[in-house]
């Protein structure tokens, strides 16, 4: 059970929000969808969910037998982006109810809510209003409310949004539990730190269309960048010298001391550092393989270049 | 994987926006106010059967003397105005006494003293004008009978070719009125609380979570459905309550017998059909339009909301012509039959087929406006924030599901 996507559109007006996007996320797995703001994530979400079509291409998902184009409800947890409950009613009655209507028995549903609620702390709040509660809080009753009829299949749009660490960290337990669970969850987010730690499999958008695909491994190897070296001098950094040893895409000044250098696989760090120590009297030297987040801002500062040019 | 039909979503969203708006503590303590009125009017009716009360009216020995009645004993006194005063001031005295001015042009002048106001004063004077009439009828030697005449010298009845319009005797038009009266009442229930309801949702944004579990046009099965009921058990009340009303003014106010003969309750299997399909209609017309309002504060469509009372306004007005063109088209153009056909049938006898064509088209239109505000809560969702204008609402309610 894979969820196939081939060549799709989507435009808004005369907007392009997805221009050509191929992927497919499979069973039991976290894919996470990676992309700076109006790069088309939700856009994309909307369609997984069937809230709208693409303009061409096809989504399709097989079940039992039984060929869908989008996720079907019966099997969908969702936390929409554009995301809000019935904050005069109790945290129970909101559960119930969005259980209930994916069609869980109301005793099912109380003991999964009451199971979910213990672990976000906040079973004793759950005959309270929910406006009641705080920001945060409401945030987690609502990626409850996601879950809580047990679905195979899970979108949550930015589930991290609005949480401090502490509950951020505990938005990365649920989300293990939930793959734990055999769930497979599409995640969108900007945390990059939490998406490193969980996510099997990514896709970095960007203008609507796909930057880089694939697992963290896999995205190392394509952009051919995986180690980052800063290194700090003494004296200032001549950069007439810098551009003569290195090329204009493989470096960054962090100031006029310190250098920030990234390597590819087939680059040595031995062959670098003779380069380094031309440049001056080097004081100090680090490191170390580069994360998503680095990954992240190169490959959006390089598609954006592209696109530019 | 938890399957689910639609039916039974539809019922969960049906009990989830009836019970929203339904207060039990609210709910409780109307109905017992309800239930008190109707004590207190069979109680009421059973003290007065039981202890009739007799007022006695002291009249100056200078007046004429009255015959008693049933509720007034009359007594003749010698003592002076200002005893009589005396004794009506007293606990065991006169319920009332009477005095006599010089008459003018031959009108007698009197005046009425008792304790304070009470509503049994008003029969005193009815009974005394009845008596000083039929004592001036003697004096000028007309007999009973030629006073009734005097009263009324003629009566009139309107009679017509059309031998289909019922007699004016008949509680045609009362029932009529009171038919449209009640429809509005469940139509402006339904409005108020649609739209609270739909735009609630929609600025709380729980619809894209709603939308996740179900199909548009389940969702508002179930907003429609919900307010319906709200709309149905509004005009229940409202019928329970002047029906209350009306039995407690002619009861405790005017101590007569409650008396609903001015309802044609014939018509009630076709009242309620109507009224169900017409309140389902509105309903479901109402939430298409605030389905596609996004901000209710800035809005222009909210007005639209307010065409369902239309219907009943038009069928007001054309209703002193029942058998004329207006009221015979209102009867069956599909969005305003169910209330002009109910109006025509209490005026007139119509053969089984027409108040049948009028139900099955208003049915149909009630099909399409509820299929019309599912299309359009759905385009409302796919615009993201923005609000489809008249133009694309009229395109999305003329296209096919």
């Amino acid at each position: 059970m894979e969820l196939l996507v081939n060549n799709i559109k989507k435009c808004y007006a005369k907007v392009t929000a997805i221009k050509e996007l191929s992927f497919k996320v499979k069973q039991g797995e976290i894919f996470a969808l990676l992309g700076p703001n109006g790069a088309g994530k939700s856009s994309l979400v909307r369609m997984l969910t069937g809230f709208t079509s693409p303009d061409s291409g096809e989504i399709s998902l097989t079940i039992d037998g039984e060929k869908h184009t989008s996720i079907p409800s019966y099997t969908l947890g969702y936390l929409p982006e554009d995301r809000g409950l019935y904050p005069e009613k109790t945290v129970s009655k909101n559960l119930l109810y969005f259980a209930q209507l994916n069609g869980v028995d109301k005793k099912t549903a109380l003991q999964q809510a009451k199971y979910w609620l213990e672990r976000f702390d906040l079973l004793d709040r759950i005959d309270d209003q929910l406006k009641t509660l705080s920001k945060g809080n409401q945030q987690k009753v609502q990626l409850i409310t996601a879950v809580i009829h047990q679905p195979k299949w899970v979108i949550l749009d930015e589930p991290f949004s609005g949480l401090d660490p502490i509950n951020q960290e505990k938005v990365v337990i649920f989300l293990s539990e939930l793959k734990a669970q055999g769930m497979t969850v599409i995640l969108s987010a900007h945390q990059m730190a939490m998406v490193e730690k969980l996510a099997d499999r990514m896709l970095l958008m960007n203008l609507g269309e796909a930057v880089l695909y694939g697992s963290l491994e896999e995205i190392q190897q394509q952009v051919g960048s995986t180690t980052q070296l800063t290194a700090q001098f003494a004296e200032s950094i001549a950069s007439d010298q810098l551009e003569q040893l290195f090329s204009e895409a493989d470096y960054c000044l962090v100031d006029h001391k310190t250098l920030s250098l990234n390597l590819s696989a087939q680059q040595s760090i031995n062959g670098a550092l003779s380069k380094i120590t031309a440049l001056g009297n080097l004081t100090s030297l680090h490191s170390k393989k580069m994360d998503l987040h680095q990954l992240y801002l190169n490959a959006i500062a390089n598609h954006g270049a592209l696109i530019n040019e | 994987m938890n399957k689910i039909n639609k039916k039974q979503q539809v019922w969960l969203v049906t009990s989830w926006e009836f019970m929203h708006f339904f207060k039990w503590k609210q709910e409780i303590i109307s109905k017992l106010i309800l239930l008190a009125i109707g004590l207190i009017i069979m109680l009421w009716q059973y003290v007065k059967d039981d202890q009739l009360t007799i007022y006695t009216v002291a009249v100056p020995a200078s007046i004429t003397q009255f015959q008693n009645s049933g509720q007034f004993e009359f007594f003749p006194s010698h003592e002076s105005f200002d005893i009589l005063k005396q004794q009506l001031a007293e606990e065991d005295g006169w319920d009332a006494i009477l005095s006599e001015a010089p008459a003018i042009e031959s009108v007698k002048q009197l005046t009425i003293y008792s304790k304070d106001k009470q509503s049994w004063l008003r029969d005193l004077k009815q009974t005394l004008s009845q008596q000083y009439t039929l004592d001036y009828a003697s004096s000028l030697g007309l007999a009973e009978e030629q006073l009734a005449v005097l009263n009324q010298a003629a009566i009139f009845e309107n009679k017509y070719l059309d031998d289909t319009i019922k007699s004016e005797s008949s509680p045609g038009k009362s029932t009529a009125i009171a038919m449209l009266v009640i429809l509005a009442v469940g139509i402006f229930t339904s409005f108020g609380q649609l739209f609270v309801s739909i735009t609630g949702e929609k600025q709380q944004r729980v619809t894209e979570q709603l939308y996740a579990c179900m199909s548009p046009q389940t969702w508002i099965d179930g907003k429609i459905f919900g307010q319906m009921l709200h709309a149905i058990k509004a005009m229940l009340t409202m019928i329970i309550f002047a029906m209350l009303v009306y039995a407690f003014t002619t009861v405790v106010i005017e101590n007569q017998m409650v008396d609903f003969s001015f309802i044609d309750w014939s018509l009630l299997p076709w009242l309620i059909p109507f009224a169900i399909s017409g309140v389902y209609l509105c309903t479901a017309f109402m939430a298409a339009i605030a389905a596609a309002i996004d901000d209710p504060n800035h809005s222009a469509k909210t007005s639209i909301m307010l065409l369902p009372l239309l219907p009943m306004i038009l069928a007001l007005i054309t209703m002193d012509s029942p058998s004329g063109w207006a009221l015979s088209f209102l009867s069956y153009f599909p969005l305003t039959a169910f209330a002009a056909m109910p109006v025509k049938m209490a005026l007139i006898d119509l053969p089984l087929w027409q108040p049948l064509l009028s139900l099955s088209l208003t049915l149909v239109v009630c099909f399409w406006m509820r299929t019309s505000a599912g299309n359009l809560f759905k385009m409302g969702m796919s615009m993201y924030g923005k609000e489809p204008s008249l133009k694309d609402m009229v395109m999305s309610m003329l296209r096919k599901n």
